[in-house]
C-alpha cells in the first residue's frame, strides 16, 4: 500500500529515502510562480534558447530523466540567472506586469500597458526583446498593435 | 388617494435579497481567492501550475518572484509517495 503524507499537513520535515549520489550536482530549483514566470517567458525564450534547445533535442533521443541531467541543470540556471537580472533592474515593472496578469485570469491582452513598461526597460538594461514565433509575415505582432481587437473593456 | 405602497415589498425584498445573495457569492470569491477574481477558463497546465504554486506558498494563487525556491520544494512532488506494508 502507498500513502501520499501532504507536505503541508506534516509534522516532521520530509527526508528523501533515495537522494541523487554526490556526483551529481545541486542546483536549486526555480522558485517563481506561475505570474512572474509568464511574464518572463519570453525573456527566457530570448536568454536561454540554445540551453532550452539542448535540452528539448535530449529528451528527444531518450526520455529517461537520467539521461538529460546536465541539460537540465543549464536550463535551471539560466533560468535563475534571468529571473535574477530581471528583479535587480526592472523590478518594477516586472512586478506591475506580474500583478496586472494575476488580476486578469494570466492573460496577456489586458496588460499591453504595463507589458509596454517592461519591455522598454528590459530592451535597454538587457538587451532582450519579446517576439511571438509564429507571427505570419508582414503582420505587426500582436503585443505592438495600436488598436488591437482584443482589449480591457475599460481603460 | 392613499398609494398602496405595501404591494411594493415583495419587489423591494426580491431586489435585495438577490442583491445580498450576489454580493456574498462574489465576496466569497474573492476571499477565496486572495482579494482577485477566480481563474476560468483553466486546463490541464493551468491546474498544474497552480498546484506548483501552493507548494511553493502554500496557497495555489499566492505568487512569488523568488529565483530560489524554498528548502524541500524539490521534494514536495506527489510523485513522491511512502510505500508502507
Amino acid at each position: 500500500m502507498s500513502l501520499f503524507h501532504d507536505p503541508a499537513t506534516a509534522s516532521t520535515p520530509y527526508k528523501d529515502p533515495t537522494p541523487l549520489p554526490d556526483n551529481v550536482p545541486k542546483v536549486a530549483e526555480v522558485g517563481t510562480t506561475s505570474a512572474p514566470l509568464k511574464s518572463a517567458s519570453f525573456f527566457i525564450g530570448a536568454h536561454c534558447k540554445e540551453f532550452n534547445e539542448d535540452f528539448m533535442l535530449c529528451k528527444q533521443e531518450n526520455r529517461d530523466p537520467a539521461h538529460c541531467l546536465k541539460e537540465g541543470r543549464r536550463v535551471t540556471r539560466c533560468a535563475a540567472d534571468l529571473i535574477n537580472k530581471l528583479r535587480e533592474n526592472c523590478f518594477k515593472e516586472f512586478e506591475e506586469h506580474w500583478s496586472c496578469l494575476e488580476y486578469n485570469n494570466q492573460e496577456f491582452y489586458p496588460c499591453r500597458k504595463p507589458e509596454k513598461a517592461l519591455n522598454k526597460c528590459v530592451f535597454e538594461k538587457l538587451g532582450l526583446s519579446k517576439t511571438i514565433p509564429g507571427t505570419p509575415e508582414g503582420k505587426t505582432p500582436v503585443h505592438e498593435l495600436e488598436n488591437p481587437i482584443f482589449k480591457r473593456q475599460q481603460k | 388617494m392613499p398609494v398602496p405602497w405595501e404591494a411594493l415589498i415583495p419587489f423591494g425584498l426580491l431586489t435585495a435579497m438577490f442583491g445580498v445573495a450576489g454580493t456574498l457569492l462574489n465576496a466569497s470569491a474573492h476571499v477565496q481567492n486572495q482579494g482577485k477574481g477566480p481563474r476560468y477558463n483553466t486546463d490541464a497546465w493551468d491546474e498544474m501550475m497552480m498546484d506548483r504554486d501552493k507548494r511553493l506558498t502554500g496557497h495555489k494563487r499566492g505568487q512569488r518572484s523568488d529565483p530560489v525556491a524554498p528548502e524541500g520544494f524539490s521534494t514536495s512532488s506527489q510523485w513522491y509517495t511512502e510505500k508502507t506494508r
